[in-house]
């Protein structure tokens, strides 16, 4: 940083100041990139011994020499971890799995996404009585902890005879159950200049039109970052899918990987399937994260504004 | 028992698009009643939108708050009805018993009263107390979460703090080291507890790395997660590993917005770099330090995940929000675990409000201060 050169004296009579200067600017560097690279250590050997793990066998677990190169690597892992789960609950295949997993996050991803820009189109846009507060209401819900509305929603779920189905994780995204993404939209919204609305409805067009024609490609910037954050919400989801689901083959990947956690793995664990699983749960959401990174950044700096 | 992949997908698939349509049809009706009233067209159209909302609000936050509390005052196994005993849950969870120690040649049983145990021993030379509970692990999972709490995020504070003054020193590639360090935060929290409880295991990596400094030191490894007085430790080592995720990207924006005359200005007053990151940098960073201080607390004392994969010994207890499912979802007590759950809220709003109150004496807001003068 220019900061720390510039307190030195500009017209030092001291021999040879530049090259001090040098020198300090030099060791500033090194302790720098020296500590980020702790740091990025610190951050990948955990991902590296995951990988690692989940490409060896048995024996090479517990070698008094423990190693980061699998030798011999055995990627078998991936699928005979399936099979020892079908062993157990027979239809418990990885495709039904990921099929489980994608249809409960896209069909949450997709109801998130509308019904917040919806809503967050209701509380941009238009001038009503009461605005500020049922605004002030929604964002003070994310201090209700889930632990006590899980219960009643529980029993909510039983009367309604949907218990083990789909629906408690999915269609309630509809009705815009994530306040933060509200949130987001709004102040989305709100950069939208006025005069772009006016125009349109001078020129005769509905509330709908307006929406899906004009308001909704201008926003698409951050309709790409609640869906890159929802897409990891919902796959990441453990608690929901834990409450709601019986039958193990309903499961999607997370409750999958607690099934075999604590069947198959309960006495002595089977640690290179468990990290071939949880490889499996975390390449998805890391590949979307490289992919769209600016999103996921950008989606976490705007949700800062709330402070 | 498994109806197979279309029988399960099937029905939810045709129920969602129903409710989609049902939804556009409620707002459309809600536009159409303020309409009949004499609301003003863009008033009702606002409030329609929202409606969909206000209906979830109602249906899956309010309604189940309300009976929440109902069903703490009752006992409730869901076969039978709830049947109402008024505070009864509560003066079993606050049943707490303080009795001294005895001399060390009568300690081979327990000094409690019969129906309680042990949550805590505190020895002062020879005597000492112990505390003990008719819902001794309720307690001992009190302590755990709220140890946790009032430790990881403070910890997990200054820690990326740190990585977000590093990162702003105008290093090169910054895209590549946000997106790096950002990394732990992206994993599955159930991933993350596995990942680590490999890590932590007495044969894991953790141990395996340390074996020379065991040996110097001459100490046998350390059992982690089954070592009562290592558990939260290990818990808070864990927690660390986030550290570099959201919290340090969030900052570092905050960084990124301080204007680059403040320290200039400061500069001119001789400030050195410590006064300049006291007296400029804290307090122009203080609402992001405030808001991540909030949010990180309110989700420390929540963590789930983490205690559904790793076992613990049951001196330790374990995370309360694991505990109160289990409580409820494993023993069918949904009238005690709805009175733990209040408890647990009632904590939160203890929480939150005391960082809230401590604000007004550490949050600088820019706004409010042009506002003043």
């Amino acid at each position: 940083m220019e900061t720390a050169s510039s307190t030195l004296p500009q017209s030092s009579l001291l021999a040879d100041p530049n090259n001090k200067r040098q020198r300090a600017y030099l060791i500033r560097q090194i302790i720098i990139y020296g500590l980020l690279l702790m740091g990025a250590a610190l951050v990948l050997i955990p991902f590296v011994w995951m990988i690692a793990t989940s490409l060896k066998t048995p024996e090479q677990l517990f070698a008094s020499k423990f190693s980061f190169v699998p030798d011999p690597a055995v990627p078998q892992n991936y699928i005979d971890v399936w099979g020892k789960m079908a062993s157990i609950a027979p239809g418990m295949t990885f495709l039904r799995i990921l099929g489980n997993t994608l249809f409960i996050t896209i069909l949450a991803m997709v109801g998130e996404i509308f019904s917040a820009s919806v809503v967050a189109y209701g509380f941009s846009r238009f001038q009503w009585r009461g605005r500020n507060v049922v605004f002030a209401i929604m964002l003070s819900t994310v201090m209700i902890p889930g632990v006590v509305t899980r219960i009643p929603a529980f029993l909510l779920w039983k009367q309604i005879g949907l218990l083990n189905t789909y629906d408690p994780l999915t269609w309630p995204s509809l009705f815009a159950w994530g306040p933060v993404f509200v949130f987001l939209m709004r102040q989305f919204f709100l950069s939208i200049p006025r005069e772009i609305e006016e125009a349109a409805i001078l020129d005769g067009a509905n509330v709908a039109q307006i929406y899906f024609y004009i308001m909704l490609p201008l926003i698409r910037p951050i309709l790409l970052a609640i869906a890159v954050l929802s897409f990891q919400g919902n796959w990441n989801n453990f608690q929901g899918p834990l409450i709601y689901l019986r039958t193990t083959q309903m499961d999607p990947l997370a409750l999958a990987m607690q099934f075999f956690n604590q069947s198959l793995s309960q006495t002595a664990p089977a640690w290179q399937y468990m990290m071939a699983l949880t490889t499996m749960m975390s390449i998805p959401v890391l590949i979307i994260y490289f992919l769209a990174q600016k999103q996921f950044i950008e989606g976490i700096n705007f949700g800062a504004v709330i402070g | 028992m498994d109806p197979g992949p279309l029988n399960t997908y099937g029905p939810t698939f045709i129920r969602y698009i129903l409710v989609a349509i049902g939804i556009v049809i409620f707002i459309w009706i809600v536009y159409r009643v303020q309409i009949a009233l004499g609301v003003k067209r863009e008033a009702a159209t606002g409030r329609a939108l929202v409606s969909p909302w206000v209906l979830f609000f109602v249906v899956f936050e309010v309604f189940p708050i309300g009976t929440s509390l109902y069903l703490s005052f009752t006992q409730y196994n869901l076969f039978k009805a709830p049947e109402w005993i008024g505070l009864e849950n509560y003066k079993q969870l606050f049943a707490l018993q303080i009795v001294s120690l005895p001399p060390p040649d009568q300690r081979d049983k327990s000094p409690l009263p019969p129906g309680y145990e042990e949550v805590q021993r505190v020895t002062f030379g020879d005597g000492g107390i112990v505390i003990g509970a008719k819902q001794a692990p309720f307690w001992r999972s009190m302590r755990l979460t709220i140890l946790y709490a009032f430790l990881s995020v403070p910890i997990g504070l200054i820690g990326a703090l740190g990585v977000a003054l590093l990162l702003n020193q105008n290093v090169r590639g910054l895209g590549f080291w946000r997106v790096l360090y950002y990394m732990p935060a992206i994993l599955p929290a159930v991933a993350t507890a596995l990942l680590w409880r490999w890590i932590f295991s007495p044969s894991g990596l953790l141990n395996n790395v340390m074996a020379p400094v065991y040996n110097l030191v001459s100490l046998s490894p350390p059992r982690w997660f089954s070592d009562p007085n290592l558990a939260l430790p290990a818990f808070l080592i864990v927690s660390l590993w986030g550290v570099f995720g959201a919290n340090s990207v969030i900052l570092l924006a905050g960084l990124k917005g301080i204007p680059h005359e403040l320290y200039e200005v400061a500069e001119i007053d001789g400030a050195g770099a410590w006064a300049k990151f006291r007296f400029v940098t804290i307090p122009m960073l203080s609402p992001s330090l405030f808001y991540n201080l909030v949010t990180s607390t309110i989700a420390a004392v929540q963590v789930f995940e983490v205690a559904a994969f790793i076992p613990l010994p049951a001196s330790t207890g374990t995370f309360l929000n694991w505990l109160i499912y289990q409580e409820a979802f494993n023993y069918q007590a949904m009238g005690l675990a709805s009175a733990m759950g209040w408890i647990m809220l009632l904590l939160i709003l203890a929480m939150t409000l005391l960082i809230f109150r401590s604000s007004s004496a550490w949050v600088f807001y820019q706004g409010a201060r042009e506002g003043a003068t």
